[in-house]
């Protein structure tokens, strides 16, 4: 860290941001937005899809995408970024300003050994111009990331995992030491341990080197959990600015309230969570409104007559609700009562008469060269009727597969699925009445709300043929069927002439759950429902899932990598790793006391809950 | 960005915009696809009557494009001609997609046995060179135009029935095909009714390139006088008997080729952009 030394010890902050505003062609994207990073300062950038984060990030760092244009000013110690030319600014990224994306895999070049990724930002300094001194030096960078393993260095990124290729991409970030690292999502490509053990390494970089960091999440927990001030940027607006502590304890504007009580929390289950109705709008269609305006219960005529200015409260809090004053008494009463909520309480439960039971349970593909890949081995379990039983575990588990083939996606290598009392382990071989029976009892909602509907039908067709295929045509699916299956799901009757492509991805979802209760059926397997959604939309769809299930008496198996999610809609879940069941129990006994190592890994990998008890 | 765009994406649907080279294909191909219909009707002479006396005549103000070896104007010759230019093509095209597309999406969809069986006879297709199989069995069988349809019709199925094969196990894997299955529908209505409207841009826009292979294939094995009978107007058959007075009357020879060229070059153009814009 010898380089940084003659180049910090100036006044003022590090990075200063004034009136940026980005736009597409005409279009506008961001408001202007300032933003201030001081020295050796960690803030984050939060808010939701769309909301221009990753685009700000990348105006600072001045590689903004073809066709997008920014204006304002970026003054990074005292240069001003965007006056400078691109052979300048070139040297400036890198060795001042680095950024960590958030993809790992494709941010890495797949040609180049991992170590040469370093090597190359090493290449201009003088005291490493020999190849033994650079080779050194990237073993050292590797090591400061954690990676002790020398052959990493030698391998190609393809060979390493997604987390030791972000610690890889950190390392070349940090190779010339930069003053500034602005770090995009760099944890959510990975599974939730992976994240954990990225956030700390990155937190423990920082606070060594005493770098000013800018993350750049959707995820509140993370944000406020290591970094000092927070920006909340919503549609394109800076809607609250704040110190961490002080947003967490008492949000000043109504978006981020939402967002904090959305998000479900960890350790307790509450009764219902609370979410923002609606989805994120377009910056360009709020330009003369506040942003927010559409999905607050606080908008007044005053929010849509002009865009609130972001406003100073004290020193270090800002906010852009021009009626804060008169509804922060509502605000603060409704982030205590979401706090004091009693948590519910789980049904202790008996085995007999499952709904669903598997025994011994074996999945088996054929990899590479006929080498058998065991993506489940020897798993058992069982789901009551109106039960909600959680299947928890990361990437690789094997928990999809597990879903697949309860609804006959995938034929079990070996073991015994009964549904209903139905065995079902082998659709093929089933009767024909007995496989209609099982289809009309158990039905799966998947993960990627983009193509679970048919992109050439309307929700109306998509409906109709559902219903069509459930009764066994007894009755016709009639216009008025469609409407109520659409109502069950809080949608209008509207949207049965809509196509797939103009609706949001929540809307969707719940089309898709629609379309699965048209057969009436007593389970639902939810693989991952939500994890593609907005935190705001998630709630919405969250809570619908529990409505259903209260009214239609339905059981759920929600697969999930989420424990905040599992959490809130669960009673009992198995964890599952490598494709065996490590532990099961009730929920809140399994994440308030895990007794498997890994499941403490799990729990542990949380930043922590949004829900922080005021002291 | 980072989490996916919802509720942001496709919103707005881009005006559609045909670029102009896209738009004179498209003329050039109605106006031989009206020479086709109208034949006869629309042509100034008619296209059989033989004037021996007069012979190879350059073009004058009679005779617009000269006349061949027998007297018979050109011009009218070609644009009866276009009958046999479209007619043939476009039965090749449908006929080899209507197959292929029936293939493709069994091969694609059941996998296993039979698409094994399907994808080896693709493979062997594979192996034949198109306008020597058709040459061979042309010449052999006989029966000229309707045969060199037909075998082009065998042999233009194979490549297909892999292009359909290939959009179908793109679509396979998707969940709204998951849940169709969940929910027991027909693997016949999966087919036809979920899987068959997602992938015909792609087919659409490959039955336009196969009428081109297929026009300039014809007019190749005509040119060999296999196929068309003699005497009857055909642009392919017309660069054969006319080939002898390129100096005498050159239009009488360039004016079909240069309608082979536009007519095949207007349908690849009109072929590639559908690809581009729909398939995509």
């Amino acid at each position: 860290m010898n380089a940084v030394v003659g180049r910090a010890g100036q006044e003022g902050p590090l990075l200063k941001v004034e009136g940026l505003a980005i736009s597409d062609g005409a279009v506008p994207i961001t408001t202007p937005l300032n933003i201030v990073v001081e020295r050796g300062e960690t803030i984050a950038i939060v808010g939701e899809s769309g909301s221009g984060k990753s685009l700000t990030a990348r105006a600072i760092a001045g590689i903004l995408p073809p066709g997008i244009n920014a204006t304002g000013a970026v003054t990074l110690d005292g240069v001003p970024l965007m006056r400078l030319a691109e052979s300048e600014l070139r040297k400036i990224r890198g060795s001042r300003m680095s950024m960590l994306m958030q993809d790992p895999f494709t941010m890495l070049n797949p040609l180049m050994r991992s170590g040469d990724h370093i090597d190359e930002m090493l290449r201009d300094r003088p005291e490493f111009a020999s190849r033994f001194a650079r080779a050194d030096e990237v073993k050292r960078r590797l090591a400061e990331v954690g990676i002790v393993d020398e052959d990493v260095a030698r391998r190609m990124p393809f060979q390493l995992s997604g987390g030791m290729c972000q610690r890889v991409a950190l390392a070349a970030a940090l190779a010339r030491d930069p003053e500034l690292l602005i770090a995009d999502e760099p944890s959510t490509a990975l599974d939730v341990t992976t994240q954990a053990e990225i956030i700390k390494l990155l937190r423990r970089v920082q606070r060594e080197r005493h770098m000013s960091l800018i993350l750049i999440t959707h995820n509140l927990r993370l944000a406020f959990s290591i970094c000092q001030r927070v920006y909340v940027l919503y549609a394109g607006s800076m809607l609250e600015v704040g110190d961490a502590a002080a947003v967490e304890r008492q949000p000043f504007h109504p978006y981020t309230l939402g967002l904090l009580l959305s998000e479900p929390p960890v350790d307790i289950r509450v009764p219902r969570l609370v979410a923002i109705r609606g989805s994120v709008p377009r910056a360009a269609d709020v330009l003369d409104s506040c942003g927010f305006a559409d999905r607050c219960d606080w908008a007044k005529q005053i929010c849509r007559t002009g865009k609130p200015p972001l406003t100073a409260l004290d020193a270090s809090r800002f906010t852009a609700c021009i009626r804060q004053d008169e509804i922060q008494g509502e605000l603060d009463a409704l982030r205590t009562a979401a706090l004091s909520a009693a948590p519910m309480t789980p049904r202790r439960g008996e085995t007999a008469g499952a709904l669903v039971r598997v025994h011994g349970l074996v999945k088996t593909f054929v990899g590479e060269r006929g080498r058998p890949i065991c993506a489940i081995k020897d798993v058992s379990l069982h789901i009551m009727p109106g039960e909600s039983v959680g299947l928890v575990g990361e990437s690789g588990s094997g928990k999809t597969t597990l879903g697949r083939c309860l609804v006959g996606l995938e034929t079990p290598t070996a073991g015994d699925i009964h549904v209903n009392g139905i065995a079902a382990a082998d659709f093929d071989a089933m009767a024909k009445a007995d496989r209609v029976r099982v289809r009309r009892t158990i039905q799966m909602i998947f993960q990627d709300p983009f193509s679970t509907l048919n992109p050439r039908h309307s929700v109306g067709q998509a409906l109709g043929e559902a219903l069509g295929a459930s009764a066994g045509a007894t009755s016709p699916a009639t216009a008025e069927r469609i409407a109520s299956l659409l109502a069950k799901v809080g949608l209008s009757a509207a949207y049965a002439t809509r196509r797939p492509a103009s609706l949001s991805g929540g809307e969707r979802q719940r089309v898709a759950i629609a379309r699965a209760l048209a057969v009436k059926p007593a389970i639902l397997v939810c693989d991952e429902p939500v994890s593609a959604l907005d935190l705001s939309v998630q709630a919405q769809v969250l809570n619908l899932f529990r409505h259903l299930q209260v009214e239609h008496e339905l059981s759920y198996l929600f697969i999930t990598h989420d424990l905040a999610v599992v959490r809130q809609i669960t009673e009992r879940i198995y964890v599952l790793y490598l494709g065996e069941i490590v532990e099961e129990g009730p929920t809140e006994r399994v994440i308030g006391n895990p007794q498997h190592p890994y499941t403490r890994r799990l729990v542990a990998s949380i930043p922590r809950s949004a829900i922080q008890r005021a002291p | 960005m980072s989490v996916p765009a919802i509720g942001e994406t496709r919103r707005t649907r881009q005006p559609l915009r045909v670029p102009i080279v896209i738009l004179i294909a498209a003329l050039i191909i109605t106006g031989v696809a009206i020479c086709a219909v109208l034949g006869e009707r629309i042509a100034p002479d008619s296209p059989f009557l033989q004037r021996l006396a007069v012979g190879d005549t350059p073009p004058s103000s009679v005779h617009i494009a000269g006349t061949d070896l027998f007297g018979r104007d050109v011009l009218s010759r070609v644009i009866y001609g276009a009958r046999t230019a479209l007619v043939g093509p476009v039965v090749v095209a449908a006929g080899a997609f209507a197959i292929a597309t029936l293939l493709g999406l069994v091969s694609g969809y059941l996998g296993g046995l039979v698409d094994s069986a399907i994808m080896r006879w693709v493979d062997f297709m594979f192996a034949l060179p198109v306008p020597l199989v058709a040459i061979v069995v042309v010449g052999v069988v006989g029966g000229g135009y309707w045969t060199a349809v037909l075998v082009l019709v065998v042999l233009f199925t194979a490549p297909d029935t892999r292009i359909v094969r290939s959009a179908v196990l793109e679509q396979r894997p998707l969940p709204y095909i998951d849940a169709a299955r969940t929910l027991g529908i027909s693997k016949t209505r999966i087919l036809f009714v979920h899987i068959l409207p997602n992938i015909a841009p792609i087919i659409l826009a490959y039955v336009v390139l196969d009428f081109a292979f297929a026009l300039v294939n014809l007019a190749g094995l005509s040119f060999l006088g296999l196929g068309i009978e003699p005497g009857t107007p055909d642009w392919g058959r017309m660069l054969f008997e006319n080939r002898n007075i390129l100096f005498s009357n050159p239009v009488a020879l360039l004016l079909p080729a240069g309608m082979i060229i536009l007519t095949a070059v207007s349908m690849n153009l009109i072929g590639d952009w559908l690809f581009e814009r729909f398939a995509k």
